[in-house]
């Protein structure tokens, strides 16, 4: 390996020589206790250029910014280069204190000694070479960098929220609240998601539709909220502060302004369809509406199972309705809605555990997941509450609940913990012993993760009442006569167990809404490998994502309880009017830049772009780059094949400069 | 079409009546077994410990053998099968090709590529196709209502058998439905009869395949349809089910029952429980 | 041949195996699947408990490694991918290459050895004899 020339390095050609100031973090010891710094600002100084050298135990400390708006003033600098961390830690830290100076911030160039040097090595005499070899490279890209001005953009102060569970009602409220417009969009009838499903929810044993109806009816009356339900968002384009996006609205079949909500088409309907809400419980008329506080309190007519629109038989509705209601010729609407912000609450499915073999399901009747059996516990259920087996409608008197059915399974289900099944799961017993006194209740598990405020008690709460836990994962479930059999062992006791059971209840892996999954990548949001929504930091940007304006709220982004969706849901909307909240939007002004004269339109960098941010503008024949838009990657630069493409401050001459330093 | 025949050592010897329907039956079908000469013991059992190379080498010289026979290798016997087929795919799995290597020279046949294994039911389903076979069917088995057994040996390891859904196999169900019989779902289609604990602890096996038996009554089934001779003893002649047993058939014997083969040649003398009376009073022979 | 003893042991049986014992987290699916489950002792998820609290010996003492019928049920459905059966499997080697069979021939009658299809009994020799 060549090694590097560090007596005399070549001078970058320019016409006016910058007067640069290169400022060495210690670190405390994480640079300083590698790297030998005297050394390195001994060979530092001697270069031309350089106008100071200086050096700080903690250069991102109040005083050492201090030091480097002095120095700047003091010695009439032009250019920065601070050699410390990674530039995603203080690079903005460091353009700021130049701002603050009267330096332009795009002045300042980090050399990261830490990440890059100090932190991947031991030996000093190495680390102190490269060292003064990064420091050389950046010193050559600071010469070559131009002062920018960052761009602006307008924001319109409108919000987009995609999905009404508890999270998007509960960011669209907050949104609303503040005073902003709102565009709500629902891909159902009605709002509520799976919270309206439910029929309580722990710890507190509140009825769900109790607790979530004051929401919807607000959000239903809102007059800042447009609610767009039976809608699914078809496109969105544009950037953050101005995004334009298409909305279907898909045909209904029935005159929204028109209808009461009487309810009479419903009675009267003859068409039957399984109810996707009723979790394959019970079914539905082809008019219908999921539950009777829905929110609009408008049917819809499916057109799979009208017989009016399939064959052009009945017609019922149409007749009984007293207010000729019904639209058997509507068709599907495209809506236009511009918009600043946009949060992304698609939510949660189960998993389908017909993907667990052995577990029966779909095959044995009376075995069926958590969201099925909460639909037989609900008061509004198809069996008003009281908790019959689909086989044979009978009372079940031997109920087990098998946990972790396609969670923590790395080889048939999901590798990751679903978080709430173990709440919800002690939940259902607890209710199904209050429906069915003499029932007998057996949960089969792994671990019961027990977390949130009050979780712990309610398990408590559960094993009090006789509930027994089993541990041990259930192997295989199949019927005998009119039983069901479930295999499962005691790891506690070290044996095998055969349980008999009239119903068996599975917690199934919570994964991503798959009509969410769709609609992210259409968006070309980020997921992750199980189709979540990925946040911009696991930690410290949990409701943002790394694409500029849109937000993530609820169980699309991972799996979690209602206090968390409404969290989250909120810390969306924070984010959202803490955008509304300033006049303009600030954009790095490190993007591309096309070179007119030498462009010929060719389209490599349009189709490069991942950001759709340059696009060949058909009349003039060269390449338009969208600043706004523009994240600065570098990737049309590299296509551009006739070299019109360049990058503000990564320009080739500048990485050619940078690269003759070694 | 024709194919490299390992018969094994039981249906050779003990259920030779039930390879020798096999061998008619698939003549009628339309393909031909051709029984590769001076085969050997392919070990009855796969051995899974890393280090053990001696107790692969019987499949390994059977996989050379037939591989100078020709393309195919075609076994009857479903342990046979599971033998052949994880030696083969441990033989070419990547990064074992010193191991390979040690054993292809330790075998004295040469050996030329690399063959397929295949069981009987996937040259029926794969090559002649099912809706061929029931052309074929003259005698169709209408109104039995048989549950296919499948053990354990036929379906898993599932990455190296690739041969059907280890919890809920359909192969066997679909060829009775060709067959013209009424395929019985039952839950215990690919749970283990006991296999050669028989051997040393009868009762253990009695118990497991007693379990099998239950079930395939309990959800209906007037018979049972296997493809393992151990399968077919635990079941059948072991008599875990004492006074409600059922007919225990083996594939071939049905198979042969439906294109037209003579009874006498089924090989019903290896069934403990004789089918032929059932089979009178069903009116399918 | 000499057995190990302690950690090594359970080394051994690791690599005689291919399983790592750590990546079992005890849920008990390979006991609640086992065919024989009832009557084997240690049960499978217990068994690898014994080697991950380095109590291989007490493993090797038992007879429930003597017991498993090799259908790979557990192995299939564990979550975490661990096959027990092949544990057993290197279990039963370390004790039958101390030349120390558990099943007799010998002891096999004639009425059986009629009756029973032999392959039944070359795999069982080869499991559980030397």
């Amino acid at each position: 390996m060549k090694q590097p020339e560090i007596a005399d390095p070549k001078p970058p050609t320019y016409k006016n020589r910058p007067r640069v100031g290169v400022f060495v973090c210690h670190c405390g010891i994480n640079i300083a206790g590698v790297v030998k710094i005297p050394e390195l600002m001994e060979r530092v100084t001697k270069w031309g250029d350089v106008a100071v050298v200086k050096d700080y135990k903690y250069t991102c400390s109040d005083p050492g910014q201090q030091m480097i708006r002095d120095a700047i003033k003091a010695d009439r600098l032009d250019r920065i280069v601070v050699a410390c961390c990674s530039p995603t830690l203080h690079e903005t830290t460091f353009r700021n204190a130049c701002a603050e100076a009267g330096l332009n911030p795009y002045l300042c160039e980090i050399a990261n000694i830490r990440e890059q040097c100090s932190w991947v090595t031991e030996d000093r005499d190495k680390a102190t070479d490269k060292a003064t070899e990064i420091v050389r490279t950046v010193l050559a890209k600071a010469c070559a960098d131009q002062p920018l001005e960052s761009i602006t953009v307008p924001i319109n102060k409108r919000a987009l929220v995609i999905g009404a569970g508890i999270a998007g009602i509960q960011s669209a409220l907050d949104i609303a609240n503040a005073g902003y417009e709102v565009v709500l969009v629902e891909k159902e009838p009605s709002i509520g998601g799976h919270m309206a499903q439910l029929s309580e929810t722990f710890p507190t044993l509140d009825c769900s539709q109790c607790i979530l109806t004051p929401r919807t009816v607000e959000t239903g009356r809102h007059p800042k909220i447009k609610l767009l339900t039976y809608s699914e968002v078809e496109s969105v384009s544009g950037y953050v502060g101005n995004f334009k996006v298409k909305i279907r609205q898909k045909a209904r079949y029935v005159d929204f302004d028109a209808c009461t909500g009487c309810g009479l088409c419903m009675e009267k309907c003859p068409g039957r369809a399984e109810s996707s809400f009723e979790r394959g419980m019970a079914k539905r008329k082809a008019i219908y509406r999921l539950l009777p506080q829905a929110v609009p309190n408008r049917p819809v007519i499916d057109a799979q199972s009208c017989m009016y629109l399939l064959k052009g038989k009945c017609g019922v509705c149409a007749k009984i309705c007293p207010t000729q209601a019904i639209r058997y010729d509507d068709k599907d609407k495209f809506v236009e809605e511009e918009v600043g912000a946009i949060v992304m609450s698609t939510g949660y499915e189960l998993f389908d555990a017909a993907g667990l073999g052995a577990y029966g399901v779909g095959t044995v009747p009376d075995v069926i997941d958590g969201l099925a059996f909460e639909r037989l516990l609900s008061a509004s259920g198809p069996t008003s509450g009281e908790v019959k087996r689909p086989s044979d409608g009978k009372t079940p008197k031997k109920v087990v609940f098998v946990q972790c059915a396609g969670s923590r399974d790395s080889t048939q289900g999901m590798p990751y913990c679903s978080k709430i099944c173990c709440m919800y799961t002690a939940k259902q017993a607890i209710l199904y012993r209050h429906r069915v006194h003499d029932g007998e209740a057996t949960v089969c598990y792994i671990d019961v993760r027990t977390p949130g405020k009050g979780f712990e008690e309610f398990y408590r709460r559960a094993t009090d009442d006789g509930i027994q836990y089993l541990r041990g994962k259930v192997s295989k479930i199949f019927r005998q006569g009119d039983k069901v059999v479930v295999w499962a062992s005691d790891t506690l006791a070290g044996r095998k167990v055969e349980l008999e059971a009239d119903l068996v209840v599975l917690a199934t892996a919570v994964v991503a809404n798959p009509d969410g999954v769709a609609l992210a990548r259409k968006l070309k949001t980020q997921l992750d490998t199980h189709g979540f929504m990925t946040e911009a930091h696991p930690k410290l940007r949990p409701v943002e994502t790394l694409t500029a304006g849109f937000f993530l709220a609820g169980c699309g982004q991972g799996p979690k309880d209602i206090p968390e969706t409404v969290a989250q849901a909120s810390a969306a909307a924070a984010k959202v009017l803490a955008m509304f909240g300033s006049t303009k939007l600030t954009h790095s002004p490190t993007v591309a830049v096309v070179d007119e004269d030498i462009c010929v339109g060719c389209g490599n960098c349009e189709r490069t772009c991942a950001y759709d941010a340059v696009k060949v503008d058909e009349q003039r024949g060269i390449a338009v780059v969208n600043a706004a838009l523009c994240e600065g990657c570098g990737a049309c630069a590299m296509s551009c094949p006739s070299g019109a493409m360049n990058h503000k401050n990564f320009t080739k001459k500048a990485i050619f400069d940078m690269a003759d330093q070694f | 079409m024709k194919y490299v025949y390992y018969p094994g050592c039981t249906l050779y010897t003990k259920a030779r009546n039930l390879d020798a329907c096999a061998r008619k039956a698939a003549a009628r079908v339309g393909f031909e077994l051709t029984e590769m000469p001076s085969w050997n013991c392919c070990g009855a059992i796969y051995n899974t410990t890393t280090d053990d190379l001696a107790a692969q080498v019987g499949s390994v010289r059977n996989l050379a053998k037939a591989s100078q026979l020709g393309e195919k290798l075609v076994t009857l016997c479903a342990a046979c099968h599971n033998v052949l087929k994880r030696v083969d795919d441990r033989l070419h799995a990547q990064g074992n090709e010193v191991e390979r290597d040690r054993l292809i020279a330790f075998v004295d046949e040469k050996f030329e590529h690399r063959v397929q294994v295949m069981h009987y039911l996937e040259v029926l389903k794969n090559d002649i196709g099912f809706d061929k076979v029931k052309e074929k069917v003259t005698k169709p088995l209408a109104g039995l209502k048989v549950a296919s057994y499948y053990g354990c040996l036929m379906v898993r390891p599932r990455e190296v058998l690739q041969f059907d859904d280890p919890e809920n196999p359909q192969v066997m169900d679909d060829l009775m439905a060709a067959l013209g019989a009424v395929p019985t779902p039952f839950d215990f289609k690919a749970e283990c009869c006991g296999g050669y604990l028989v051997v040393n602890r009868r009762d253990v096996a009695r118990t497991a395949s007693k379990r099998i038996l239950d079930n395939a009554r309990a959800r209906g089934a007037e018979a049972i349809v296997t493809t393992c001779p151990l399968c077919q003893y635990n079941v059948d002649k072991l008599r875990p089910g004492g006074d409600g047993a059922m007919p225990v058939f083996y594939f071939t014997q049905l198979l042969g029952l439906a294109v037209g083969l003579p009874v006498e040649e089924l090989g019903f003398e290896y069934n403990a429980f004789d089918p032929k009376p059932f089979l009178a009073q069903k009116g399918l022979a | 041949m000499h057995i190990p003893s302690g950690l090594s042991l359970v080394r051994e049986i690791e690599e005689l195996s291919g399983q790592v014992v750590a990546d079992c987290y005890q849920c008990g699916c390979c006991t609640s699947g086992c065919p024989v489950g009832e009557q084997m002792d240690p049960p499978p998820s217990k068994a690898i408990r014994l080697l991950q609290l380095n109590k291989a010996a007490e493993l090797l003492a038992s007879d429930g490694i003597w017991m498993c019928a090799s259908c790979l049920v557990c192995g299939t459905r564990c979550p975490r991918a661990v096959d027990y059966a092949r544990i057993a499997e290197a279990c039963r080697a370390l004790i039958l290459r101390t030349r120390q069979s558990k099943v007799d021939p010998d002891t096999v009658t004639a009425p059986e050895l009629e009756e029973i299809p032999q392959q039944a009994f070359i795999a069982s020799f080869r499991k559980f004899s030397v």
